[in-house]
């Protein structure tokens, strides 16, 4: 027996019943948000927010909050680069350990010479150096699944876009895209050990930035992550410390109001509206905000000097976050670049980014391929004669006997 | 058009006895309704092309409407030159002869031509040479594929032009098919008419 739909459908009323009733009152938090921004000095928000301790992520304002950019007509003739990835787990059900990580690669040149290559390149993780990240000084291992799998391949994707630029003519601006966040979130917290961080991070994936950026130091490159449907609410935290909202000089979210319940705190006016919602009401089409810096500790901690900067831009459908490295943000050509490529690339991908919506065709890995690949593991190990085994919840699922 | 020797257009991908589908090398390369097209393999088969299609190389993805802001068809495909990878063209053919032993043959063939097999289009001695014989005629009108009647004057359309003698090749072409549509003489004007040069 599958899930029982008609004992969740009241439930799914229930649900639907609850927002409606709540929508007056985002509403109302939307419509204070708008107003703190309309008037909002960024220059005192940002003194505020570096002598303050805050228990939410704030935006590091580096102009106005609510300043509108138009699209600049984009060069005629470019380059759209695209890396996205899929990959398969580690299986404690499966007869070996392994994961596999698909890459989809994309390069579309427009103008006077069109021409697009796509590919994938599928990659299986075997060995224990694949399985496990070492401490060099310790001997201590973590092994590589689940969330830390995901870091990892963000990582690889972009080592691969890094190739990519690489291998690509240098005679035209050119746009590396990457699909989600540059950072690495699941590495933020306390989750895992320093090593692993040093490892994903200072070993693999900043050489693969500093690749990129030397590149852009000879041609014209800006590296781009896309962000669609973003839940961030940096700016909006940011508009928490305005005077209105927080009457605090220097603010200390704990000391003044750790005591007070959630909704209570005088910046609670502006909680649950996200920034899609504060740029989905005052941008137009193609245009983009200002750019911010992110004050992720992640970022702040391990980026250095590429560190992420983020803006975000009315992608027709959609309020899209971008987010840029440092040496991008500090550019005025090529942050010219990534906003009116990204505008000309939705515009084409009906809303989406067409290079990142290819490279994710090329990367995807479907459940028949999921399940093709488990068979070709096990027809493998057969005929090597090695044990092809299975845990008996994996057998009983398959079996379905009665 | 006198085509070349070396006029591969694309290889075999599903076969059987009675036909065969072909992938283009090039999206909207394939040969034209009624073309004379030979596989390779241990018993290259000649077909008749009878149906051209072209479609997303991924059935979950269909094409959608791209040109709206485009001045001509041409600059869809100049501003989205990824299509070029997307899109596919293929096409159909019905078997109506094979090479054995150096012959050629107006019958099926003992074994279909093997997928991945590279299909040619004929050129013009060589589709003279096949439709030397009226036989030539004989699978086609007995294959019961869709618009029978078109893809049977676009085949003599073809060949005809190959011919030193078109009428006399014509004339011989309709007694055939007067014997292959019997008692059916508006079907075989209307493929004669269509046909004429």
């Amino acid at each position: 027996m599958s899930l029982d739909l008609h004992k969740i459908a009241g439930q799914i009323q229930g649900m639907a019943s609850g927002l409606s009733a709540r929508r007056a009152e985002r509403e109302a938090s939307l419509a204070l948000a708008l107003n703190t921004l309309s008037t909002a000095q960024a220059d005192v928000i940002e003194a505020k927010r570096t002598r303050s301790q805050t228990t939410f992520l704030v935006a590091g304002l580096r102009g106005s909050v609510a300043r509108r950019h138009p699209s600049p007509a984009p060069p005629s003739d470019y380059a759209a680069l695209a890396v996205d990835g899929s990959h398969i787990d580690v299986d404690r059900h499966l007869a070996a350990w392994c994961y596999l990580i698909n890459l989809g690669t994309v390069h579309i040149r427009y103008g006077e010479r069109p021409m697009a290559e796509l590919g994938s390149l599928p990659r299986l993780y075997t060995e224990d150096d694949d399985m496990y990240l070492r401490d060099p000084g310790s001997g201590r291992t973590q092994a590589l699944e689940g969330g830390l799998l995901g870091a990892l391949r963000a990582v690889e994707e972009l080592r691969a876009l890094a190739d990519l630029a690489e291998q690509s003519p240098s005679d035209i601006p050119t746009l590396a895209l990457i699909d989600g966040s540059l950072i690495l979130w699941a590495l933020a917290g306390q989750a895992y050990q320093e090593f692993v961080r040093t490892a994903l991070i200072d070993d693999m994936f900043l050489p693969a930035m500093d690749r990129l950026r030397e590149l852009a130091r000879n041609r014209p490159l800006a590296l781009a992550a896309y962000v669609s449907l973003p839940r961030s609410t940096d700016v909006v935290n940011a508009l928490r410390l305005d005077e209105r909202l927080c009457p605090y000089e220097r603010a200390n979210c704990d000391m003044h109001c750790g005591s007070l319940s959630a909704g209570r705190r005088p910046c609670d006016g502006v909680a649950g509206v996200m920034d899609r919602d504060v740029f989905g009401a005052i941008l137009d089409y193609g245009e983009c905000s200002d750019v911010n810096l992110t004050t992720s500790s992640i970022v702040e901690r391990f980026y250095g000097d590429h560190a992420v900067h983020f803006f975000y831009m009315n992608a027709g459908e959609e309020i899209a976050r971008v987010e840029i490295p440092a040496w991008v943000a500090d550019s005025p050509g090529l942050l010219s670049l990534v906003h009116a490529g990204l505008v000309d690339q939705c515009r084409k991908g009906h809303g989406y980014p067409v290079a990142i919506s290819e490279a994710h065709e090329q990367a995807v890995v479907t459940a028949g391929d999921r399940e093709e690949f488990r068979v070709m593991v096990e027809t493998a190990l057969g005929a090597h004669r090695l044990p092809v085994y299975t845990s008996l919840k994996d057998r009983s699922k398959r079996l379905k006997w009665l | 058009m006198a085509l070349g020797d070396n006029a591969r257009v694309g290889e075999v991908v599903e076969s059987s006895s009675t036909g065969f589908v072909a992938q283009s090398y090039r999206l909207y390369g394939a040969p034209h309704l009624g073309a004379l097209v030979r596989t390779g393999g241990p018993y290259p088969a000649y077909g008749v092309v009878h149906e051209v299609a072209t479609r997303g190389i991924d059935p979950s993805r269909r094409p959608t409407v791209r040109g709206e802001d485009e001045a001509t068809e041409e600059d869809v495909y100049r501003s989205n030159p990824q299509l070029e990878h997307l899109l596919r063209t293929d096409f159909r053919a019905v078997i109506v002869g094979h090479v054995n032993g150096g012959e050629t043959r107006y019958r099926l063939p003992p074994s279909p031509p093997p997928i991945y097999a590279f299909v040619h289009e004929c050129p013009t001695a060589e589709a003279a040479a096949f439709s030397s014989s009226t036989d030539c005629l004989r699978l086609l009108a007995g294959s019961g594929v869709a618009a029978l009647e078109e893809v049977v004057s676009a085949f003599l359309k073809h060949v005809v032009a190959a011919q030193s003698d078109p009428h006399a090749f014509l004339a011989g072409a309709g007694k055939q098919l007067a014997a292959l549509f019997p008692g059916d003489f508006r079907t075989v004007e209307s493929i004669l008419l269509r046909a004429a040069p």
